[in-house]
């Protein structure tokens, strides 16, 4: 086998372990900014927030600055509005307290939120992936001169009878009839159904699905990659032996 | 005589001027909780404003008050007006 000859075929799978990395990188970074923005938020706050002795400092410039303030009863004053001064400060400071606690509840609430942001849209991925890989059908595209349909994603090559029998089957389902093996076998060959047998109907019908279900498990268990051979098409952590 | 007279009233005035006490008022402080106070203090040295500052820095840190400025120097005349506002700080320190 000649390895080297061409390029190899870039993958068509989506593992989720990568997701999962890529998920787990971008949590990381928004978990560091989200706590360095509030560790910064923290620091300005107990920065900005006035010294406990501001007050008395600026009583005391009051008493410095003032020659007049000299009698007893006014010193007695000031000293009054420091204490009050003080008494506050100390309200100040639970304050810092309670906005510093509300920080940390925020910085919790907010790296949760984006820890769930991010599973969400993993999830999303995923489900979306599990949708188009199952056998739930969400779109069924004909190609009648090409002999080809498209259910989901996955191409399947059909024989012309056998895409005959489902253009049948499909227009029928359009107007919500149920066809009999007669019906069909008499759109198909055009004569009436009441002159057609019932068995040559089912007939198609076994063909249909035979070549259909044959090539949507090979597209779903086991893959062919071409010119390099066969694979599961599978995660390998699932693989379990006993 | 004469010259006698003249130098005795020299020297007496002379006399009275050295004898002149030197007094300063001057405000200060004290920390948690802030208290403050004003007084009346006799000062030792030159009577000047510089001198009166480090003579009381020295003398209140004593009681762990902390000199803020001292308004000014002056001689017995103005101690009468300043006796009732220095209250219990008057001489005191």
């Amino acid at each position: 086998m000649d390895c080297k000859k061409g390029k190899t075929v870039p993958a068509n799978t989506t593992s989720a372990i990568e997701s999962r990395q890529t998920g787990n990188r971008v949590v990381t970074a928004g978990i560091i900014a989200i706590v360095s923005i509030l560790m910064i938020a923290a620091v300005l706050l107990f920065i900005s927030l006035p010294d406990a002795n501001a007050f008395n400092a600026r009583v005391e410039q009051l008493f410095v600055e003032n020659d007049t303030l000299t009698g007893n009863a006014e010193i007695k004053l000031l000293e009054i509005l420091a204490q009050s001064g003080t008494a506050f400060s100390d309200t100040l400071s639970s304050y810092r307290f309670v906005i510093f606690v509300l920080l940390v509840f925020s910085t919790a609430l907010l790296v949760a939120a984006i820890a769930f942001l991010v599973m969400l849209i993993a999830m999303n991925r995923r489900m979306g992936q599990i949708e188009r890989k199952g056998i739930e059908v969400n779109s069924l595209l004909i190609s009648r001169d090409q002999n080809t349909v498209y259910l989901n994603n996955f191409e399947f090559k059909l024989t012309e009878a056998a895409i005959e029998t489902l253009s049948v089957l499909a227009e029928a389902r359009m107007d919500d009839e149920v066809l009999s093996g007669s019906e069909i076998e008499g759109v198909i060959s055009g004569r009436p159904s009441a002159d057609c047998d019932e068995a040559a109907g089912a007939t198609r019908i076994k063909r249909l699905r035979d070549s259909l279900g044959n090539q949507m498990m090979s597209e779903l268990l086991v893959k062919n990659i071409a010119r390099r051979g066969y694979m599961l098409a599978i995660d390998k952590d699932v693989i379990r032996m006993v | 005589m004469k010259y006698f007279l003249l130098s005795m009233t020299i020297l007496f005035l002379a006399a009275t001027a050295a004898q002149a006490a030197c007094y300063a008022d001057y405000k200060a402080k004290q920390d948690d909780p802030l208290r403050l106070h004003y007084g009346v203090a006799l000062i030792e040295g030159d009577c000047t404003v510089e001198n009166a500052e480090t003579e009381l820095t020295e003398r209140l840190a004593v009681d762990d008050w902390q000199m803020l400025n001292v308004l000014e120097v002056f001689d017995e005349d103005g101690l009468q007006e300043r006796e009732d506002s220095a209250g219990e700080y008057y001489l005191r320190y």
